[in-house]
């Protein structure tokens, strides 16, 4: 392992992890809405959220491009609001794995939602709690485990994302070299034994993350 | 100023399933309303419609002074503005709080030093004390259950909502914690609505009766009048066929009981009685009372109550027989054995119970 | 009956048959993504006049490359580059004496057709105006690597370097400028003419800029050599290089470098 693959192990998780917070709030959000009975639109949302699961990474990468490049719609509006580039930044790296992991996000965390025993937040109405702290005190902690497994899945689904980020971020080496692509430029540039170190290293944080998650996801023995 | 709730709504459910409860009322404190029927005849309803869990489809709702639903105006209060103290039947103690903090959850926007020392209290009063670190899985059914009246107490409710409070013990544990509740509520001065399948709950604990059934209101009363006076045959099937007296126990020597109901003197087994108990009810069950006509010669039944019959009402094969042995008592038998007693009204008959068949129930 | 019928099945099955024989070819071509648009002409002509069946192939030219080392099944390979040619030479994977230089191209900065930034020189790439310039990955693929070369040569390479965005290959280069995501991109000048979304803001001299070359070679491992060499060939003729010519390529006179 050389320094400058450190610095790329170092450059992917810390996308990952911002991507990861960038997802959490839209995530949970996205969760909470999802784990209530019954509500128009119900459906349209729940496909939508999910569609990232199944369509070709790169596809979602093409829509990411369309919508945030300088001429895009969102694109053009962050570059003259706020002056942020986003296409072929770190930014789009974020964007992508964001995206990417949110499906599976969504899934766990509806599931640790939809868990949670109405009556204990109903009891909270009566003893006065508003929504907002109804959420806070007692949804959220009661499924907490859940929505920690959910995290680490996504954190492991953003290290090891590629097809969406090649599309809109690009390989820059040190801007926007994730280790997936990486591992990708290496094959394309007949590097062989680097492609498999560092094909091993992705397994095994993928291992770690995954490991995590299930850990996280069984039941503590009561 | 008491607060009286008074409430008359209508829920309806998916499958033409409706819960009316039309006209309920709650007596002023510290008498205690018992909502009572079995399991299914919608009496959580009744309580989750009251506490604001549920919304019923019409009717109205009014605590006092405040309104807290009008179906005519599209007028609802929220559960978190009523001020209810609502206790579930499992207790739904937050199980991710220890029990000081299940018990000041609803304290939140107090300061925190009153807010303590109202925990304290509560805790105090209802004999938690040393527990406050303790998480809700390490109590006992009793213990939890007074940990969820603590946090419903805490707040200062205006009314008090159990749901069959006694129904997640077991039986052992049931019959101590039924006398401390009843104690518990009798020091308290809030309205209380209170619900169980169970008769013995319903009696101990409840001032003031309302028999539900199928979703409606059948009857309400003081305990010894619904049980002994049903107002229907549905009433009747759902509290049963025991006459039910007050009674004040006189003394307990070698496990028997000696009660006296009226002028009688009632000789019973002394069980579920606890420490310096003197009010009781005597349940006896109408199958349970043997009649004789003419003298009587000794019998194992540790009772014999001489009497006359005041009525007479044929129930099908059989005939219900209501008699006056210085308290009104009923006995159930076969219309052969009537008839061939030729029982008849004022005649002067003896009824023999035995001392097993007598269930005192703690007033 | 029975013989008339039999017979007729035989001739049926003779003449799909020569039918098939004459359609079997299938020639499996891999070409750099530059060649794309000229080559997608000359293959459907080719494949009518013929009816040989002429499957393209089109990528960078160092992806090409590593899939034919990695055991691809291909007939001909079109670099747009000797080097990667070199590489499979050395490792015998070239049908011998079948290597030849085809055509040469120009090297142009481009910028978006609409608003795209002023750029009048390479050194202008080297000022504040441009941020990020899109290359086909100068690391290995042929457009990047001449531009880099071209680059150091005229010592602007560690002044531009910084602002390069490496990409797939010259047309994902050309993509990226037309999208308006980069400011600006060095590709070939083939590439520039089929995009509109583009103009050509500095054309590399013939003189200064690199010497580009095309070379194609029948593979060693061919499945079908003699209808490649039938292409091969063809790419040589007349017709073909007219097409070269339209869309803009030189065409060398073919001779072995």
């Amino acid at each position: 392992m050389r320094a400058e693959d450190w610095q790329l192990l170092w450059f992917s998780a810390r996308m990952a992890a911002l991507g990861t917070c960038l997802m959490l709030p839209i995530g949970l959000g996205l969760a909470w809405c999802l784990a209530r009975p019954r509500w128009r639109g119900k459906a349209v949302v729940e496909t939508l959220v999910s569609l990232p699961l199944v369509l070709p990474p790169v596809v979602t990468g093409l829509l990411l491009l369309r919508l945030f490049s300088r001429r895009g719609p969102l694109g053009h509006w962050l570059y003259q609001g706020l002056g942020w580039e986003v296409v072929f930044t770190w930014r789009a790296v974020v964007l992508a794995l964001a995206v990417m992991s949110l499906p599976l996000f969504v899934r766990a965390a509806r599931a640790a939602l939809e868990e949670v025993n109405p009556l204990f937040e109903q009891l909270a109405r009566t003893l006065g709690a508003g929504e907002w702290r109804v959420l806070l005190t007692i949804t959220l902690p009661l499924a907490r485990r859940g929505i920690l497994a959910g995290t680490m899945l996504a954190f492991g689904r953003a290290l090891g994302e590629f097809g969406a980020t090649m599309v809109v971020a690009g390989n820059i080496p040190g801007q926007t070299t994730t280790l997936p692509v990486a591992i990708y430029s290496s094959i394309e540039l007949g590097l062989d034994s680097r492609a498999w170190a560092l094909a091993g290293l992705s397994a095994g944080l993928a291992f770690l993350a995954i490991w995590a998650s299930e850990r996280l996801a069984r039941r503590p023995r009561a | 100023m008491q607060d009286r709730l008074l409430a008359s709504f209508v829920k309806r459910f998916d499958g033409a399933a409706v819960i009316e409860a039309r006209g309920l009322e709650l007596g002023a404190a510290p008498e205690v309303t018992v909502l009572f029927g079995p399991s299914g005849c919608g009496k959580t309803t009744v309580l989750r419609c009251l506490a604001g869990l549920q919304q019923p489809d019409s009717g109205t709702i009014r605590l006092g002074d405040e309104l807290w639903f009008d179906s005519a105006g599209g007028y609802i209060l929220p559960p978190r503005k009523r001020r209810v103290g609502f206790v579930p039947q499992d207790y739904a103690l937050f199980p991710h709080l220890s029990v000081e903090e299940n018990i000041g959850y609803g304290l939140h926007g107090l300061p925190a030093a009153e807010s303590r020392a109202r925990v304290a209290e509560a805790m105090r009063w209802l004999g938690l004390e040393g527990l406050a670190r303790r998480w809700p899985a390490a109590l006992s059914g009793g213990q939890q259950q007074r940990v969820a009246l603590a946090r419903a107490l805490v707040t200062r409710p205006r009314l008090l909502l159990l749901d069959e409070p006694l129904s997640a013990l077991d039986a052992p544990a049931r019959v101590r914690v039924r006398n401390e509740l009843r104690a518990m509520l009798r020091r308290m001065s809030i309205p209380t609505l209170l619900v169980t399948h169970d008769r013995a709950d319903a009696l101990t604990l409840g001032d003031t009766l309302w028999v539900m059934h199928r979703g409606k209101l059948l009857q309400r009363g003081p305990a010894p009048e619904v049980f002994s006076r049903p107002v229907d045959t549905d009433a009747a099937a759902i509290v049963g066929t025991e006459t039910v007296q007050p009674g004040r126990l006189v003394r307990v020597t070698d496990g028997l009981a000696t009660v006296a109901v009226g002028p009688a003197t009632l000789t019973a087994l002394a069980v579920d009685l606890e420490g310096a108990a003197e009010a009781v009810y005597v349940c006896i069950r109408a199958e349970e009372v043997i009649l004789v006509k003419g003298p009587v010669v000794p019998t194992s039944a540790r009772n014999c109550l001489a009497g006359s019959v005041r009525s007479l009402a044929a129930e099908g094969a059989m005939v219900r027989v209501h008699l006056d042995c210085g308290f009104p008592l009923a006995a159930l038998m076969t219309r052969q054995a009537c008839e061939e007693m030729s029982l008849g009204q004022g005649d002067a008959v003896s009824a023999l119970i035995k001392a097993p068949h007598i269930h005192l129930v703690q007033r | 009956m029975a013989t008339l019928l039999l017979a007729l099945a035989a001739a049926v099955a003779a003449w799909g048959g020569e039918q098939a024989a004459k359609r079997h070819a299938r020639v499996i071509v891999f070409a750099a993504a530059s060649l794309t648009d000229c080559l997608k002409e000359i293959a459907g002509r080719y494949e009518q006049s013929t009816g040989d069946q002429i499957i393209l192939n089109l990528a960078a030219s160092s992806t090409l490359a590593m899939q034919v080392r990695a055991g691809a099944r291909a007939d001909i390979f079109f670099s747009a580059d000797e080097a990667r040619m070199q590489a499979l030479e050395d490792e015998g994977l070239l049908a011998k004496g079948t290597r030849r230089s085809r055509l040469s191209n120009t090297l142009v900065i481009v910028v978006a057709a609409e608003g795209g930034a002023e750029v009048s020189s390479p050194g202008d790439l080297a000022g504040p105006r441009i941020k990020r310039l899109a290359l086909a990955d100068p690391r290995a693929v042929p457009a990047g690597v001449y531009a880099r070369e071209y680059l150091e040569r005229v010592k602007l390479w560690p002044a531009i370097r910084p602002k390069v965005v490496p990409m797939e290959n010259v047309r994902a280069a050309l993509a990226a400028v037309g999208g308006g995501d980069v400011d600006a991109g060095i590709v070939y000048k083939t590439d520039a003419a089929i995009s509109r979304r583009v103009r050509i803001a500095w054309e590399a001299p013939r003189q200064e800029g690199p010497r580009i070359s095309y070379p194609t070679a029948l593979l060693a491992d061919a499945p079908q050599p003699q209808a490649g060499r039938r292409f091969l060939d063809h790419l040589g003729s007349e017709p073909a290089a007219a097409v070269f010519r339209k869309f803009g390529f030189v065409v060398l006179d073919g001779s072995v470098p």
